[in-house]
């Protein structure tokens, strides 16, 4: 025991001793690490890459110690001095000018730059990157859904010939040899023959009754069902979307609000689908490449090339020329003949987008989540109570409620629980045909 | 007995072809009654239309006619170029109008938005995007630096509009007056009023603290 805390000991009066000649003994890689980080000076710099500034390896070959100490510290004075290199750079980076560290000491600049002469190269990409680029995902294409109809149609209709020929074959042999067909002649009617023995000779109507309640109800019964809650109904449609955007990735784990992309969803009819420009202020600086060998993201390079930009090229430089729009695939879809608007519901009634859309925060795919249907609005018209109380919009309407109640206690038609003001869209007008069909 | 068997098969086909053509899951969105009843023949927002030769990418949303204003939009105008030029030009003839009213409601609901998933809610650049990717954070640590201080609204705004370094544009989810809120409640969030003048300069010195020993 004496021995080992000796040994602590030494070893820690021997750091001592080194720590402050190490300090003074030129520029010190890791400070500068602590600096080139505390300073976010990779929001704009990259080592290997331009991102709004240059890139950033070998910048001690390019320029001198003092050139770099007057730049980085203030380079706006040094431009202004009249350096031709500081006021060239300037202008190749389309006028961004860079912040001014000025609470950087010449000494911290040297450490800085000693830390970008010694950071280790990137590991060279191993080969094409090993994750699976997704692939074009094969869009469901309706024609191979008639092409299938057609094949079923043929085959059954080659099924019946075949059956007819089978049949006509086996009349003509019961005409030579009608013993090995006693079937034939047994004057059974047709339906008896696939019967069980039992109900062969049953009343032929009992028989149609009893078929008809057995088979022909239960099945117009699931016909119909089906034919109103899944004809022309879309809950649960989740296209692929060109871009696989993960709605629980931005609205849940980074919590985004709604309206951060969807921005007009107070103000109009729609709630907009972004603009790219939406995506790029985020995706100009998120690339990913950790996750994919130091390629970007290929998500976010379909991005890039839908707006003709290219990250490589000068930061000063906006979106190309040749954008190519995103076609995203529309998942919820009224018929053109119901009218609903989003600023209505949202500013107005107060409704969270989840009331709707259902937890969209989990998903990474998203998928129509309510039917959409015309009862599924009439019922939340019916039951759903709007917040008149907090709201200018009702104020007249939540006066003459409060009267009524006032007056006819729990006769009245605004009677709610706990005796306070209960109103429902229904009650002002919100079952009106024309209200949504106009 | 063969035909019994036959029947059975042919029957259970049509079923299963029925039953799996109609109900919209996945990429499928099934089948609809009227689909002409659907599917607006006019342009619907964000709806794709027939591409032709003025149109060849379909779109239903297309940009103003170059040069043109919308009625009442004046307010959109803004003349200075996107450039380093410009952004300096924009501390001195861009300034705010003299009616920006709501800053405390409006533009702390805005800010809530559509700034502070980076710059987080109190301005400390501590926001989920910013924490979780932390390269993207801006050289100043927090709208208390005496930087975002001393940084004239007019050059805020030529930000919101075209954005700067690593911040794109918002002009196209926020009005012109919406930028002025934010900005108004941004320069309230860092300690300076935004009523006088002569109350910059005091708020400045109240605040130059630890920041700049960084």
């Amino acid at each position: 025991m004496k021995i080992n805390r000796f040994k602590l000991w030494a070893v820690a009066v021997s750091f001592m001793l080194s720590a402050p000649t190490f300090a003074q003994d030129g520029p010190n890689a890791e400070n500068g690490k602590k600096l080139y980080e505390a300073n976010n000076c990779g929001s704009c710099h990259a080592l290997d890459k331009k991102l709004v500034g240059p890139a950033l390896r070998g910048v001690h070959e390019r320029r001198s110690e003092e050139w770099l100490i007057s730049w980085i510290r203030n380079n706006k004075k040094f431009r202004e001095s009249g350096d031709a290199d500081a006021i060239k750079l300037y202008n190749d980076y389309g006028g961004a000018a860079m912040n001014i560290f000025e609470n950087l000491t010449p000494a911290d600049v040297l450490d800085i730059v000693e830390y970008i002469k010694t950071a280790p190269a990137p590991k060279a990409a191993a080969g094409p990157a090993a994750t699976n680029t997704g692939g074009n995902q094969v869009d469901s294409d309706p024609t191979v859904k008639y092409i299938l109809l057609i094949l079923v149609a043929v085959f059954s209709i080659v099924l019946v010939v075949l059956a007819r020929v089978r049949n006509t074959m086996k009349r003509i042999a019961a005409e030579k040899s009608p013993e090995d067909y006693p079937e034939l002649f047994d004057n059974k009617k047709w339906y008896q023959r696939y019967l069980p023995k039992a109900m062969a000779n049953w009343n032929p109507t009992v028989l149609a009754l009893t078929i008809v309640t057995l088979i022909a109800l239960p099945s117009s019964y699931f016909g119909y069902k089906y034919s109103i809650t899944e004809v022309g109904v879309q809950k649960g449609y989740a296209p692929t979307q060109p871009i696989a955007f993960s709605h629980k990735l931005h609205a849940g784990e980074l919590n985004i609000d709604c309206k951060y992309c969807h921005s007009t969803v107070e103000s109009s009819k729609s709630a907009s689908i972004p603009a790219l420009n939406t995506c790029m202020n985020c995706h100009k600086g998120v690339q990913l490449t950790e996750k994919y060998n130091g390629e970007i993201s290929p998500e976010i390079k379909k991005i890039y090339a839908a707006l003709d930009y290219n990250p490589e090229e000068l930061p000063g430089k906006q979106f190309g020329d040749n954008p190519n729009p995103i076609r995203w695939v529309r998942i919820h879809n009224l018929p053109d003949h119901a009218y609903f608007n989003h600023s209505q519901h949202v500013v107005v009634g107060k409704l969270q987008c989840q009331s709707c859309h259902g937890p969209i925060e989990k998903m990474e795919k998203v998928q129509q989540w309510n039917t959409l249907q015309m009862g599924w609005c009439i019922d939340c018209h019916r039951n759903t109570g709007i917040d008149v109380a907090n709201n200018n919009y009702y104020a007249a309407l939540h006066d003459k409620a409060n009267k009524d109640l006032k007056a006819n206690e729990n006769h009245s038609m605004y009677f709610g629980p706990e005796g306070k003001v209960k109103i429902t869209p229904a009650m002002n007008g919100g079952l009106e045909c024309a209200k949504c069909h106009y | 007995m063969k035909m019994n068997k036959l029947n059975i098969a042919f029957a259970a086909l049509a079923i299963s072809a029925l039953g799996s053509s109609c109900v919209s899951r996945g990429n499928d969105p099934g089948w609809e009654y009227a689909p002409d009843m659907y599917y607006s023949k006019g342009y619907e927002p964000y709806n794709q239309a027939d591409s032709f030769q003025l149109n060849p990418h379909g779109m239903s949303m297309r940009n103003p006619v170059a040069g043109t204003v919308a009625h009442g939009k004046l307010d959109f105008v803004y003349n200075l170029p996107n450039t380093g030029e410009g952004y300096e030009r924009s501390a001195t003839e861009v300034t705010a109008p003299a009616n920006v009213d709501g800053i405390d409601t409006r533009g702390k609901y805005l800010y809530e938005i559509y700034c502070s998933p980076c710059h987080g809610i109190d301005g400390k650049n501590d926001g989920a995007v910013f924490q979780k990717v932390s390269t993207l954070k801006p050289a100043w640590k927090s709208y208390q630096d005496e930087y975002i201080q001393n940084l004239e609204e007019g050059k805020i705004y030529h930000t919101l509009t075209y954005g700067k370094n690593n911040m794109g544009s918002h002009a196209s989810v926020l009005t012109p007056m919406d930028r002025w809120r934010v900005i108004k409640y941004v320069k309230q969030l860092s300690g300076v009023s935004t009523n006088s003048v002569a109350l910059v300069e005091s708020g400045v010195q109240e605040t130059s603290n630890e920041d700049k020993s960084n």
